[in-house]
């Protein structure tokens, strides 16, 4: 063809001019235009098969409705999405899909975010016209955390493309044909050895996969939500925290374009039971002759202030890569200005890393923590084995950030003339600590973990601490502060500020510049070296 | 001439063989003038096979009626990138159709050499008969003719010498009636599923197994041979001028001559009837016809003054598609038929597109509602919307199909549905 | 008609549709069972080697798939597609030329032998309702209820099918000879009532004609081990 085609299309959607590149469907030029079209099974991570029938919209000159989720933007178009006939059409398909459906909302997960819900509350058809039995399949457990209602299936088939197409594990599929299909596994084999299964649960648009962890736990519109980043492996997917009652009931994936797509793995989002553990540290703790005596903090601080002021010996530092770059940050300045032998860290590995094959960006990576890379760029040191044992030294002066010792011998610690011990649990050894300082974990506060390749994310505070916990960032600030090293940061922001003016991995960023999608830090990202691959 | 009944009102050009055994082999279908076409159009270059059938203004005979050397020229030009395939739909099972049968077992070397002649046209190398899985005498005497095709060098490498090649597959289907929608054939014969595709793409640019694809219908494929043979001119000197050539009709119900006959576009349906068929069975009276398989529009007997050709029918609020014409008398259960027919469409729907899957099955329970005495008033509303809402909102049309014969009847035969519905409400009842 | 009838029925008792103008013609005529000939299991020229979705009276449940002959043939029809994903269909219809049904072992069997998941092979298997998911009896006897056949009296020709093998339909009869159940549209509507038995389709029956059916079926069945 000799004619040149333009790189762009215009066209005008409900009436609002939206020029594109040439190949974009109308159903992503809708959503620059901010037009949401109802939809269920396209997902822009999939292929879309175009059978659902509910994104049909008008196109001026064009005689039958044409699904948004494949047809390309043509010159000049004028789509009408609200249309009368757009409107009726989504009607009675919305009919379609009530008329075998349980309508159980009462005892369905689901409920409060269902999209079937959602599109039939909006333009569904207010009464039923089905004088007939329904058709019923009944519940399949389909093995690893999988529930399946087959009454609720709108068979929408993601849940079979995700598995074929970015689990690259073609367990489920379509079987029988006609009213009678309905989604299963090949017979008694399911979906237990595949380690990203569950993201199925996400993308399902109604109650018809249900995840077993989260099965009648809690209603959606309880909960809470709060933009965060996994803390179970150094890939640093972006999720959602959601909680209630102080308790994170479940995980999500966030999109993320850049490090997970819409993803994540089993594994991760099924580890977080540990946010929720009690037996927390719950004030300040002095010594007083071999016992522990809580205090205020600001008696505490200024005992402690003044036992670090005439130290004396060496000085080593733990820290750890489940807490932010914020908390690990300033403890590195204090080992600087302490002038710390050794700056360590532990933290568990596994054998190998799984890879997403429909995605490779996203893995679980080998390193089980979401921050070691962070402390690589802190000057920190990986020691122990992968377990996270073993590798730790005792000092005159001994200070341990987050690591909760649970593996050292009872008598750790007990010889150091200044042992300071900022952490969530007291384990034996760190019951030797002069002082106990309760801080938060990354889950109660705003910070940064940065990713195995170098990313800086940022993630908020998804529960309340104890009453008494504190950031460690702004324990160690005070503590700063007393050393005469400049004002206490104020706030997460400023502390990530006060990071990067002394370790140039992170000098220039800001909290601005990270945003929801984060931003890498300044060095080339090194494959293989430290940071936790 | 046709099977299994001559009349003297047939133009015999495809089915003249019909009956003769012996023109099942080679040796037997030259003797019909077998074979001579295909020499002479591999002699030709591709491009004038194709204006030598676009001239004769033959049309596809599996129920769609698209120009078939225009459905030809849509494929490139040129195959040096990709190979092309030619597709053979042998997977006729729609109710009322069963003329593709009978060219199948009567004439296999007819349709093989119209189908080497249509792949020669478009340049494909590879031509595939998709054959529904219950033909499987048809397929036998399929397979034996194409064993037969390659031991004479008929087919395969270098055929008759001409330098030309090109191989003939017979693939067998499984029972699947949606497998006969061209993009379900395609996904069939690539051994998944076979539901039909979204189009775009169009088969000719991306078909089956991701290559330019043409699918012919058997009865398409076996007219060819006799246009290369006797011209375009002598094609169109039979049938009317938008409709030109003969046609396969295949009549059953209630006449007296169930069958094929081949006649010329354009001839009218009551002479079909009562004429050619011999009139209504047992001395009855006609009540409706179904012109062109299940999936068309029903006509009342008042509307059978038409001729048969695409044009007229279509004006009559109806369609030739397949000329599988269904004759009903005046005993017949119009809302008993009709609900078969939903059954048909509901069993038979691939389930991917919400409309098609939940309503054909919604509308065959309502229809044995109604058929068994208990429907309602509200059961006719709600069976017309539930067809208007079935109607040009999927992939492919096997739901608009559910809905037509639903339409057409309460339209046409409504005393018939009221002579079921309940219309007395016991005092006291709720309404619902 | 009646007439008719019964002047076809004495000259051979086969039921392979209404001869009208071609009385003359035997049953192996129409059916063109002499052209056809003994066809090798191994097949012939590979583009009509194809395998069929049908009903042998005889069937071997336990017998390994794809060996001796039956290798031959599916290496002959592997060959005709680009990928091993085309040949899906023949290799299902082969399994079940075999056993006579296919078991959740077969599926896995044919994805193995494909390189297919088998939940792919199942998806496949069960949207094409000639896939039998379970044993059938020696003749699978299929009878067309569609609209051409019902005007012209199929539900009686399939009641009386039921009745005289005294199954429901998809049962096995307690010979192990019969399995009836209703088809959807044969394409032979010209001769209702269309009945599928195995590979050959009976035309032109009525409920009167379904006794004398059943008992050439018992008389071709083979002697099998149940």
């Amino acid at each position: 063809m000799a004619n040149e085609q333009t790189e762009t299309v215009t066209c005008r959607i409900n009436g609002i001019e939206v020029t594109v590149p040439r190949g974009t469907r109308i159903i992503e030029a809708a959503e620059q235009a901010g037009i949401g079209i109802a939809h269920y099974c396209y997902h822009p991570g999939l292929s879309a098969p175009a059978m659902c029938r509910m994104c049909l919209v008008e196109i001026e000159g064009v005689p039958k409705l044409q699904p948004a989720c494949v047809t390309t933007v043509a010159e000049g178009n004028n789509i009408l999405t609200e249309s009368e006939r757009a409107r009726e059409s989504r009607k009675g398909t919305l009919e379609f899909y009530l008329i075998n459906h349980p309508l159980d909302c009462p005892i369905c997960d689901k409920s409060g975010e269902c999209r079937l819900q959602d599109f039939v509350h909006a333009e569904g058809p207010k009464h039923g016209r089905l004088r007939d039995a329904k058709v019923v399949f009944g519940q399949d457990d389909f093995g690893g955390n999988i529930l399946y209602d087959g009454d609720r299936c709108i068979m929408c088939t993601r849940c079979v493309r995700f598995m074929r197409e970015i689990a690259k594990d073609d367990l489920l599929g379509v079987v029988q044909r006609g009213h009678r299909s309905v989604i299963d596994t090949f017979f008694e084999q399911g979906l237990d050895d595949s380690p990203f299964h569950t993201n199925i649960v996400d993308i399902c648009p109604v109650g018809a996969l249900l995840d077993k962890d989260f099965l009648h736990k809690a209603r959606v519109w309880d909960l809470d939500h709060t933009p965060s980043i996994c803390p179970n492996c150094s890939q640093g997917c972006n999720i959602r925290i959601d909680t209630r009652d102080n308790l994170v009931q479940r995980l999500r994936p966030r999109a993320n374009p850049d490090v997970n797509s819409y993803w994540m793995c089993d594994y991760g989002r099924h580890s977080y039971e540990w946010m929720n553990g009690t037996d927390r540290i719950e004030a300040p703790l002095v010594r007083d002759g071999d016992r522990l005596v809580a205090q205020n903090w600001q008696p505490a601080m200024l005992a402690l202030l003044e036992r670090l002021k005439e130290r004396s010996g060496t000085v080593r530092v733990v820290g750890s890569p489940m807490l932010s770059n914020e908390d690990n940050g300033l403890l590195a300045r204090l080992a600087q200005l302490l002038g710390a032998a050794s700056q360590v860290y532990r933290s568990a590995r596994a054998a190998d890393e799984v890879v997403l094959p429909g995605f490779p960006k996203l893995a679980r990576r080998r390193e089980l923590a979401a921050n070691g890379r962070g402390l690589e760029a802190l000057g920190f040191q990986r020691v122990g084995d992968d377990q996270a044992k073993g590798g730790l030294t005792s000092a005159d002066v001994l200070i341990v950030l987050g690591d909760e010792l649970a593996d050292m011998p009872a008598d750790f610690g007990s010889d150091a003339s200044l042992f300071v011990y900022l952490g969530h649990r007291l384990h034996p050894a760190a019951r030797n600590a002069h002082f106990v300082l309760p801080v938060s974990t990354f889950a109660e506060q705003e910070g940064t973990f940065t990713n195995f390749e170098g990313r800086v994310q940022r993630f908020w505070p998804a529960l309340q601490a104890p009453p008494l916990a504190r950031p460690a960032w702004q324990v160690l600030g005070v503590l700063l502060a007393g050393l005469d090293d400049g004002p206490a940061p104020a706030d997460a922001a400023n502390a990530f500020l006060r990071v990067g003016s002394f370790f140039e991995p992170f000098a220039g960023l800001t909290y601005e510049m990270i945003g929801t999608r984060g931003a890498l830090m300044n060095e080339p990202v090194a494959i293989g070296a430290g940071g936790g691959d | 001439m046709a099977y299994p009944y001559r009349h003297e009102r047939e133009t015999r050009v495809l089915t003249e063989a019909f009956g003769d055994p012996a023109a099942r082999s080679i040796e037997g279908w030259k003797k019909y003038g077998g074979y001579e076409a295909l020499r002479k159009a591999l002699g030709m270059a591709p491009n004038d096979v194709i204006e030598v059938v676009k001239a004769s203004g033959l049309r596809g005979r599996g129920g769609a009626g698209f120009p078939t050397g225009v459905k030809w020229s849509f494929m490139p030009k040129d195959d040096s990138r990709q190979p092309h395939y030619l597709l053979i739909n042998a997977d006729e099972s729609e109710p009322g159709a069963f003329k593709d049968r009978e060219l199948l077992r009567w004439t296999p070397h007819q349709v093989i050499e119209g189908a080497l002649i249509g792949a020669h046209a478009i340049r494909a190398k590879h031509v595939y008969i998709y054959m529904r899985g219950e033909f499987f005498e048809p397929a036998q005497i399929v397979g034996r003719a194409i064993e037969e095709a390659y031991e004479a060098g008929f087919a395969g490498a270098d055929i008759m010498g001409s330098g030309i090649s090109i191989d003939v597959t017979l693939h067998l289907g499984a029972g699947a009636y949606i497998c006969g929608e061209e993009t379900g054939l395609m996904n069939s014969l690539e051994g998944r599923r076979g539901q039909p595709r979204v189009k775009p793409p169009f088969p000719a640019v991306m078909g089956a197994f991701s290559r330019p694809t043409t699918i012919n219908n058997v009865e398409t494929v076996a007219t060819v041979p006799h246009i290369l043979r006797r011209g375009a001119e002598w094609y169109r000197s039979m049938g009317t001028e938008k409709s030109p050539g003969t046609k396969l009709f295949n009549v059953s119900g209630h006449v007296v001559r169930r069958g094929n006959f081949e006649l010329p576009l354009g001839f009218p349906l009551k002479d079909l009837i009562y004429d050619v068929c011999g009139g209504i069975r047992d001395g009855r009276e006609l009540k409706a016809v179904i012109p062109g398989g299940s999936s068309v529009p029903i006509l009342a007997a008042s509307e059978c003054d038409i001729n048969l050709d695409y044009e007229s029918v279509a004006a009559a609020g109806s369609m030739l598609g397949t000329a599988s014409v269904i004759v009903m008398d005046d005993r017949t259960d119009i809302v008993k038929a009709v609900r078969r027919m939903v059954e048909f469409y509901s069993h038979e729907s691939c389930g991917q597109c919400t409309p098609c899957r939940e309503g054909t099955e919604w509308t065959a329970k309502i229809m044995r509602r109604i058929e068994a005495g208990e429907g309602t008033m509200e059961d006719l509303d709600t069976l017309l919307e539930i067809g208007r809402n079935m109607t040009g909102t999927t992939i492919c049309v096997l739901s608009d199909s559910c809905a037509a014969p639903v339409a057409s009847s309460i339209a046409k035969f409504r005393d018939e549905y009221m002579a079921r519905i309940r219309r007395e409400v016991p005092a006291g009842a709720l309404t619902v | 008609m009646a007439e008719q009838k019964t002047e076809l029925k004495g000259g051979n008792d086969g039921w392979a549709g209404e001869r009208g103008d071609f009385a003359h013609l035997s049953e192996a005529d129409v059916r063109g069972t002499s052209y056809v000939g003994v066809r090798p299991l191994e097949g012939r020229a590979a583009g009509g080697a194809c395998s069929y979705p049908y009903q042998l009276a005889e069937k071997h449940p336990e017998a390994p798939l794809f060996e001796g002959p039956y290798r031959e043939r599916l290496e002959k029809i592997k060959s005709r597609y680009p990928d091993a994903q085309g040949a899906l269909l023949p290799t299902l219809n082969l399994a079940q030329e075999i056993h006579g049904w296919l078991s959740p072992a077969d599926m896995d069997r044919v994805a193995e032998e494909l390189g297919l998941s088998p939940v792919y092979v199942r998806g496949v298997a069960t949207f094409y309702t000639m896939y039998n998911k379970a044993p059938v009896g020696t003749w699978l006897v299929q009878v067309c209820t569609n609209v051409c056949c019902n005007i012209c009296g199929a539900d009686e020709v399939m009641q009386a099918f039921l009745e005289h093998t005294g199954t429901e339909p998809g049962e096995i009869s307690d010979d192990g000879l019969f399995t009836c159940i209703p088809a959807e549209c044969l394409g032979a509507c010209g001769f209702p009532t269309v009945v599928q038995v195995n590979e050959r389709y009976f035309e032109n029956v009525t409920p009167e004609d379904v006794p004398a059916i059943l008992e050439r079926l018992r008389r071709e069945a083979p002697k099998q081990e149940r």
